[in-house]
């Protein structure tokens, strides 16, 4: 009977590993309450899941967030095809996504009640690139890009890329395509920008969340196209700019409407969102926008809630929780956007963001602001 | 009396030539094993340390990217509240086929689903859940135990089978002599062939518990991806499978560094497992 | 003692039971037999579930359509599912080609030829092969296996490129690497049982082989192959279902790209890996959801198929048809 005490000390090994772990956890909460006890603590948890493409300010902001006031912010990166789904489902608290929901998908979304928009960051999409070789800044234009995508340009000394960059060695390196294989609202942002200069990617791929893509290879999320960009020589991939920033990668310049080529940085990306004119509903697109200093491929992201938190589900405990992290998002999460590369809203979308956000209901109440 | 003709020099070289194959080849089938191990070791033990075991995965971009303590626990959690279920359900369902169906046409049945059973893929267990359970918001939209429900439909036929196996192995006269002196079936049932059968029943539940441990399909969309630490069934848990699956697409080279490291502590548990399931084997009367 | 006497505990006759031992007996009958019931209940209706879930997609698509149209475009919500299937069956049968082989030699290996005191460490060694957990093998394979690989399958897909299916570039996941993978995933299962089935040999088959003067490899060829070929082709068969079922590591490796690739060191998708990865998506997409979960029955009813065979095959073994070995016949 001698293997018996064995397992009994396994288990018990197990056990004593749970409860240290209880016993770590239980401090580190009650220090991080403690250095901010200025502000409520709320506690409680929201979940929300979507876009990757602003994964990174949203998840710092769940972790200032939960210094403030105590409340867990889950947040799952999934694609904003995802995000929407989820929301639609009701088996989040919250969406994220890069593309405003269409028509038939804010129609299924009515059996709940009315999806709200709320802008948050604006980011920029960068085309990363792992060439050996060839420095950061290399040019490229939509519809280069395009061709690239489509799998006409196959190498990165082709005449097209050699044109804009005369003066860069180019390698006879193969490009390898990095795109999404989720549905993805970077993927819409990108190809949106991509038909705007390509009629032939109109017309093929067009423009989508997801798109039957004629080359490449296909990974999960902004985070999924990085790593296939980094361990391919000769890859290029869409990523978003704190992506690219974290991994050292070497971004493209690319060519704008007014025909300059922009690298993509802050104020580049603010300047897409200066010239934008949201409709009432708030869902606007900054891709191709106008201005001399702005990144073409610029793009607005939102959360999606409805509008009587409530009646879609929600406790109204959970109202309330919702619509402070939706007032963190607008207000204190706008001063941290920056230090990841994200460019704040405009002061008039904030406010007009603001507005919608104060105007969420619980059971046909206003939510008190805790 | 014939002699035999000698060997020829051609059958000779055959027979050395593909000796010398099937030794390759055998070779062959464990230079991954030495590879994995070694990949694992090297790359994951430079993500240990004491920080690695008690911190949560924060998910943040910037800054410290955290442990994996969440996910041991809730593999552990979650493992365990799968085994309640299909542990005793299992050994039931075994005790039927062998005591009191035997050949009949539903015991036919029963043992014939029963290994329909153990080759449905395991991420169609995870659909099924998320369907019934998930979908239908049966007492919340994703939780722990409904990742447990679908590792134990996971575990449920290996056990049936494993325990099939060793309760057939118990002596009948040992049912019979007990019989014999008078004791009703359930006593013989539960007294004496349950015991006998002890070790080996526990060996196949192991072997069962090392399996669900290490799979991460059922889990994907029942019990979902939560970075904290928490001790309710019924909120998302994060388990070490996900986590890895998780990390294994970064392009962060600290997150794939997290990924060998959880990947590394995943091995060894369901080493262990194993292991204590040979311990125990050995010291069955019946094998 | 007079007959009929022996008493138990309390002094009554064990003949005589009380009424609670008595009702027990029944009680652990009938609550096991529920069990099982319970068990054929739940299997019913997980099919018939599966089924009606799947059913929208197929209403929509058809049968054939669904399973042999080859278009999977999530967009335009078109969801004919030939390219998961054929990236499915050609991971499977590159896993196939490369494991059973090796699973083979290793069984024979072990139960013929090595040395004794060798038998136990190379089979526990084997078998550890199945303890390391699928998402393992998608981590090893995609970070070390694939990068290292790309090379060598460059310079074949260059050399051979003659061959139908070899040529063009040549991608780090890709279905070579998958089936590669898979084959290793494999080797334990179909190793195990091969061997269970070559010990089964008699004796006196090899023994008979030898004394005519048979090498060591002749005796294999001519006694334990022949005699275990309806065990081993079982064994395949079983290999081959866990090939088809296999999600994780093959998410991990396979590049996910929806279209039949030209050549073997393409990207592909298998009907596992597209649910895992577009189920988040499909939470409120009714006819996607259904065509993911069609996926999932399809998938399920091929491994049925498949390990029904096996299943054949493994009890024609167990029951001990065998065939004359070829060599001594007439």
């Amino acid at each position: 009977m001698k293997t018996y005490p064995i397992i009994a000390l396994c288990l018990s090994g197990a056990l004593a590993l749970g409860a240290s772990a209880c016993g770590s956890d239980d401090n580190s909460d009650s220090s991080s309450s403690g250095s901010s006890s200025s502000s409520k603590q709320l506690g409680g948890t929201i979940n929300g899941a979507g876009a990757t493409f602003p994964a990174p300010v949203y998840t710092e902001w769940a972790a200032r967030f939960k210094d403030k006031q105590g409340t867990t912010l889950n947040y799952q990166a999934i694609g904003s095809g995802g995000g929407i789904a989820q929301f639609t489902a009701g088996t989040v608290d919250f969406g994220a996504s890069d593309a405003a929901m269409k028509d038939d998908e804010e129609q299924a979304a009515e059996k709940k009640g009315t999806p709200v928009h709320v802008p948050t960051v604006l980011g920029a999409v960068t085309l990363a690139y792992n060439v050996p070789g060839v420095e950061k800044g290399l040019k490229l234009d939509g519809a280069t890009i395009a061709d690239i995508y489509l799998g006409k340009i196959k190498k990165w000394n082709d005449p097209a890329i050699a044109k804009a960059n005369s003066g860069v060695d180019l390698p006879d390196t193969e490009i390898t395509v990095c795109h999404r294989s989720d549905e993805s609202g970077t993927t819409k942002n990108f190809t949106q920008f991509l038909a705007d200069y390509s009629p032939a990617w109109e017309s093929g791929p067009g423009v989508d969340k997801t798109v039957k893509w004629p080359t490449g290879t296909g990974a999960k999320g902004n985070d999924g196209v990085a790593g296939c960009v980094k361990q391919t020589d000769g890859a290029v991939g869409y990523v978003e700019q704190a992506y690219a920033l974290q991994n050292n990668f070497t971004t493209a310049a690319v060519k704008n409407k007014e025909g300059q080529y922009v690298a993509p940085s802050l104020d580049a990306t603010s300047a897409a969102g200066e010239a934008a004119k949201p409709p009432a509903d708030l869902r606007f697109s900054t891709i191709n926008a106008p201005g001399a200093g702005t990144y073409p491929i610029s793009a607005v992201t939102f959360l999606l809630v409805y509008k009587d938190l409530c009646k879609a589900g929600a406790s109204s405990k959970q109202a309330t929780l919702i619509k402070s992290w939706l007032d963190y998002a607008l207000g204190d999460g706008q001063k941290v956007a920056p230090e990841l590369e994200y460019a704040p809203l405009p002061d008039a979308i904030k406010a007009k963001a603001q507005a919608k956000v104060d105007a969420l209901q619980c059971n046909g109440k206003a939510i008190a602001t805790a | 009396m014939t002699t035999l003709p000698p060997v020829s020099a051609r059958r000779r070289t055959t027979d050395r030539a593909m000796r010398g194959v099937l030794l390759a080849l055998t070779l062959a089938a464990l230079v991954p094993l030495v590879l994995i191990v070694y990949y694992l070791v090297k790359e994951g033990i430079g993500a240990w340390s004491s920080d690695f075991f008690t911190t949560d995965p924060t998910g943040r971009f910037l800054g410290d990217p955290g442990g994996i303590k969440s996910a041991i626990f809730g593999t552990i959690y979650m493992v365990t509240l799968a085994s309640v279920i299909a542990i005793p359900l299992g050994i039931g369902v075994a005790l039927y086929l062998v005591e009191y169906g035997k050949r009949g046409a539903f015991a036919h049945a029963v043992r014939y689903f029963v290994d329909v059973m153990t080759g449905v893929p395991s991420i169609v267990f995870g659909l099924f859940v998320y369907i019934v359970l998930v979908v239908a918001k049966v007492g919340g939209t994703f939780a722990a135990w409904k990742g447990a429900v679908a590792l134990a439909l996971l575990m449920l036929p290996v056990v049936t089978r494993a325990s099939e196996v060793v309760l057939n192995l118990v002596p009948d006269s040992l049912r019979e002599g007990a019989l014999a002196l008078g004791a009703p079936r359930w006593r013989v049932v539960l007294r004496i062939v349950l015991p006998t059968a002890l070790p080996g029943l526990v060996t196949g539940s192991l072997l069962a518990v090392a399996r669900a441990a290490g799979e991460t399909a059922p889990l994907l969309f029942t019990a979902a991806f939560v970075l904290g630490t928490q001790f309710s069934p019924s909120e998302r848990m994060n388990s070490l499978p996900l986590q890895i699956f998780n990390d294994v697409g970064q392009a962060q080279d600290r997150l794939v560094e997290r990924a060998w490291g959880a990947a590394l502590t995943l091995v060894l548990l369901i080493l262990l497992l194993t292991l204590l399931a040979r311990l125990v084997q050995r010291r069955s009367r019946l094998t | 003692m007079e007959a009929g006497s022996i008493t138990a505990r309390g002094g009554r006759s064990i003949l005589e039971r009380s009424s609670r031992s008595r009702a027990l007996d029944p009680a652990l009958r009938y609550g096991l037999t529920a069990l099982a019931a319970l068990i054929l209940v739940l299997i019913a209706f997980f099919f018939i579930r599966l089924f009606v879930e799947a059913k929208p997609a197929f209403d929509q698509f058809g049968y054939f359509g669904f399973v042999f149209d080859n278009n999977w475009d999530v967009s335009r919500s078109i969801y004919g599912s030939w390219p998961l299937v054929v990236g499915t069956l050609i991971t499977a049968a590159l896993a196939l080609a490369m494991g059973v082989p090796v699973a083979i030699a290793t069984a024979l290996y072990i139960t013929e030829l090595c040395p004794r005191r060798l038998r136990q460490p190379l089979t526990i060694l084997v078998e550890l092969l199945a303890a390391v957990p699928s998402v393992v093998y998608g981590l090893w394979g995609i970070k070390v296996l694939a990068p290292k690989l790309k090379g060598p399958e460059q310079w074949f897909s260059d050399t051979f490129s003659f061959l139908p299916f070899v040529g063009g570039t040549v991608s780090i996941p890709n279905y070579f690497i998958a089936g590669l993978i898979l084959a290793i995933m494999i080797v334990p299962i179909v190793s195990a049982i091969s061997r269970e089935v070559m010990t089964t040999v008699p004796t006196e088959n090899k023994e008979a082989a030898l004394a005519l003067g048979a090498t060591r490899w002749e005796m294999i060829r001519l006694s334990v192959l022949p005699y275990s070929r309806a065990g081993i082709s079982g064994a395949a068969m079983l290999g081959l279902g866990r090939a088809i079922g296999e999600t994780i590591a093959v998410t991990i490796v396979i590049g996910n790209s929806p279209d039949i690739g030209e050549s073997l060191f393409s990207q592909g998708y298998t009907l596992a890996a597209v649910i895992a990865n577009e189920f988040g998506e499909a939470a409120s997409n009714e006819t996607h959801r259904a065509a993911l979960i069609a996926a999932g029955l399809v998938l399920f009813l091929l491994t049925l198929g498949v390990n029904g065979f096996a299943r054949y095959f493994v009890n024609r073994a167990e029951r001990g048809e065998r065939t004359v070995p070829q060599g001594m016949a007439g």
